[in-house]
């Protein structure tokens, strides 16, 4: 049994009808998540065996209908009819079955074998709501099973069903709906009219689909056929309009939703008294005139707060374990081996230094995910996105760009991957572009020295004044974008507004894991590989004696004059931007490294033995779950004291002047994103080509803004 | 008049679907805006833009600028 070909099983249905609740209740961790190839849209798939029989479940995007208009439609269809799967799975809400049995309806159109997951069918019985399931089957010609994915009841039902049909396909080709007597008419006339014209098409196609996407005049598949519009025989097109008019599509969706709406009538019978139900009791207040607003503002408040100060404490405790107990180990036994210096090296300062520049975004990854997933499972988002339309409409945004961008000012790299939640492709990426300009917590430290040094009476306005500097260029990078790589159709903002939901907890935790495990594997990768590039850069030619004289030095050197109009032309300044590409907090270190190089360290008299590291391990994490549950539960800590650079701002206070700082920082905060935000954005949207303009765009404009700070300072007489 | 003449609370039925809105007027059509069908405008969002409309059972936000490419007849209730 084995050895036979696995069914091709695709799981089709509209969003928020919990499909993939289903079908990670059903496949849990043995799905494989991926994009579909050269678009953004996510692709789940398992392997696995039910009684003996191996399937594979083939997750398509949720949509509303097979027209040509967005990229889930297209998805959806292009599979369906090119890969043509043994059998569908259409997930349908019962709460909201009208809508849904829209796109079963086109479904059926293709001739494939379907059954109807009837799913989050204990919400419609508790409403009330009866529904005549055989009567449904015998209309549709598909089995129906009622389902709940998130209690997890009929799913081995619907599988054993699966398995059942499967065992006698051609038996199963779902019935044939009769879309009226002028449709039926021109369709067999237009059958006619392409077996004796054109007969390899229909061999091509599933013959339904394709006469009633030939009737609509459907562009895609138009294209894809390589037929022309005037491919219908005009007669049979006349009588048509004459009786309905030109719009054809109007026709059609009217006729599908005709048919929809009759059967809904027929088997769902609803309690004659409607309850004013939660979601509505819950919306007059969450989209309340007056409290809708600042109900967003906690919200979002909460978001972040819950996404960065919950796993600040694990990143730090990570980062700990990395370059403290693992590297010490590392170095003991490369030492027992007899390792050479430059390997050692090599491997702490590159390889683990490396990967635990990877480790650290891993837990703030993970909160994220799952807040955001929270946020989506349980309705909110859809919410968010309508408080805030108009505000970020204005600029040219979605309101669903907010959240990424706000969560941007923590760190772009989960801000750029909860773009995501946009539906659009051209929101999804214009949003991306400008994350970079959101000023995130690894810029600050770079803020901080500066400040300190130079605006030591308004350190906090000046920041200030950074953080807007990037939110308007933001602004205005949105306005240019938009009339230049994101011209034409206007993006629409027709959203559903879905049901508040109570999300599963595993399928919460199932998402949250996918997210994180892309993180390391997709981008670990390339963040990785800068790593042990740089440290190459900073320890080559062999034995450098001077930073100066290394490949990282001599590169600065090499670009500095560049930045002789901004105001920072030297090859010291030059080098901490080039090693602040890993991360911008690194142009710190690089700058102390750089202009204060620290005495030899004096060999730590008591290496710490194997048992004591261990037993640090567990200490500090057990630290770090208290300090993450103190952050959030607002409990008093004990700040840890500032390390003292005073070495490092001497010279930093002979090296800048207070304007020759500000464009420094204003160009720190611009200039291109670190590479593990290039890095998400390579992961998210399986091309270089936007990591690669996000790297382009901001750089010339931090260029741009620091020249226009320093020369425009220098001109009022600011001194230089 | 068209549908973001209606104030929160009001309905009317669809008339037509303004062809000048291009692939937003079958993306409607999808989700259940077709001629014939009874519309209600549930709330305004608290910047005055987008609107909430419930449709077919189920609530739909769209933009004001889109609503106002679908016509509508005001049905006192």
């Amino acid at each position: 049994m084995t050895q036979q070909k696995p069914l091709i099983v695709a799981v089709a249905g509209n969003p928020n009808a919990g499909k993939s609740t289903l079908i990670n209740a059903i496949a849990g961790s043995r799905l494989h998540v991926g994009n579909w190839p050269g678009v953004t849209v996510e692709k789940k798939e398992a392997l696995f065996e039910v009684e003996g029989r191996a399937i594979r479940l083939v997750d398509l995007p949720g949509c509303y209908s097979l027209s040509p208009y967005s990229q889930e439609e297209i998805i959806t269809r292009d599979y369906l009819v090119n890969q043509q799967p043994d059998l569908i799975v259409n997930v349908v809400d019962a709460t909201n079955l009208e809508r849904n049995l829209y796109l079963t309806i086109q479904l059926l159109e293709l001739g494939i074998p379907m059954i109807m997951a009837l799913n989050i069918y204990d919400e419609a019985v508790a409403k009330g709501y009866q529904i005549k399931t055989n009567q449904m089957e015998e209309v549709l010609g598909i089995a129906v099973v009622p389902t709940s994915a998130t209690r997890k009841t009929g799913l081995d039902d619907l599988m054993k069903r699966v398995v059942s049909v499967a065992a006698n396909l051609p038996a199963h080709r779902p019935r044939i709906l009769n879309y009226g007597e002028d449709i039926e008419t021109v369709l067999s006339g237009l059958k006619s009219h392409l077996a004796e014209q054109h007969a390899p098409l229909l061999e091509q196609y599933p013959h339904r689909w394709l006469l009633l996407k030939l009737l609509e005049g459907d562009a895609l598949v138009l294209k894809a056929a390589n037929v022309s519009a005037d491919l219908l025989p005009l007669h049979l097109l006349e009588h048509l309009q004459r009786a309905h008019g030109d719009d054809i599509e109007g026709l059609m969706a009217d006729q599908r939703y005709g048919l929809a709406s009759g059967l809904s009538r027929e088997v769902l019978h609803k309690p004659e008294k409607r309850s004013i139900e939660l979601t509505e009791r819950i919306d007059r207040v969450v989209l309340n005139r007056f409290l809708g607003i600042p109900i967003f503002a906690v919200a979002m408040w909460l978001l972040f707060k819950l996404t960065f100060d919950l796993s600040s404490p694990f990143s730090d405790w990570l980062d700990a374990m990395t370059n403290g107990p693992f590297k010490r180990w590392v170095t003991a036994i490369l030492g027992g081996i007899g390792a050479p210096d430059w390997t050692v090296s090599l491997v702490n300062d590159g390889v683990i230094a490396g990967v635990g520049s990877v480790l650290v975004f891993v837990p703030v990854i993970f909160a994220m995910m799952f807040f955001i997933t929270f946020l989506e499972g349980s309705g909110y988002m859809a919410r968010a996105a309508f408080v805030m339309d108009r505000a970020m409409h204005s600029i040219g945004l979605h309101g669903k760009s907010f959240i990424p961008m706000l969560l941007g000012f923590g760190c772009n790299v989960p801000g750029i991957y909860a773009t995501r939640t946009l539906e659009n492709p051209k929101d999804k990426v214009l949003t991306a572009l400008l994350i970079p300009l959101m000023s995130c917590g690894a810029r600050l430290p770079v803020y901080v020295l500066f400040v300190g040094i130079f605006f030591p009476n308004n350190p906090g306005t000046v920041i200030w004044v950074l953080y807007i500097l990037g939110m308007l260029l933001a602004v205005l990078m949105g306005y240019i974008f938009k009339k230049t790589l994101f011209r034409g159709e206007a993006p629409m903002f027709i959203m559903e507004l879905p049901p508040y939901r109570m999300p599963s907890f595993t399928s919460l935790c199932l998402h949250t894991w996918e997210k994180g495990k892309h993180f390391l594997i997709k981008a670990g990768t390339y963040i990785f590989a800068v790593s042990v590039l740089v440290w190459f850069m900073l320890n080559l030619p062999w034995g450098v004696e001077h930073k100066r004289d290394s490949y990282l030095g001599r590169a600065g050197a090499t670009i500095a004059p560049i930045f002789q109009p901004v105001g920072f032309g030297t090859w010291e300044a030059a080098s901490a931007l080039i090693t602040g590409v890993i991360a911008k907090e690194i142009v710190v270190g690089t700058m102390g490294e750089i202009y204060a190089p620290a005495a030899e360290e004096t060999a730590t008299d008591q290496q710490p033995t194997l048992g004591e590291d261990l037993k640090e391990i567990v200490v500090s994490f057990g630290g770090a779950i208290k300090t993450a549950v103190s952050t959030v539960l607002y409990l008093p800590q004990q700040e840890e004291p500032e390390e003292e650079q005073s070495a490092l701002k001497t010279a930093l206070q002979g090296q800048f002047t207070p304007l020759t700082s500000f464009a420094f920082m204003a160009f720190v905060l611009l200039y291109m994103p670190c590479v593990v935000v290039g890095a998400a954005m390579r992961a998210e949207f399986g091309t270089w080509k936007w990591a690669g303009l996000a790297f382009a765009y901001s750089t010339v404009l931090a260029w741009l803004v620091a020249l226009l700070v320093y020369q425009g300072g220098r001109f009022l007489g600011l001194g230089g | 008049m068209n549908l973001s003449n209606l104030k929160p609370g009001q309905q009317g039925t669809i008339l037509k679907l303004d062809s000048s809105i291009g692939p937003i007027r079958r993306r409607l059509m999808d989700m259940g805006v077709i001629p014939g069908e009874l519309i209600k405008v549930e709330k305004i969002a608290p910047m005055g833009d987008p609107i909430e409309v419930s449709v077919k059972g189920y609530n739909l936000s769209l933009r004001k600028g889109e609503a106002k490419g679908i016509e509508v007849q005001e049905v006192v209730a």
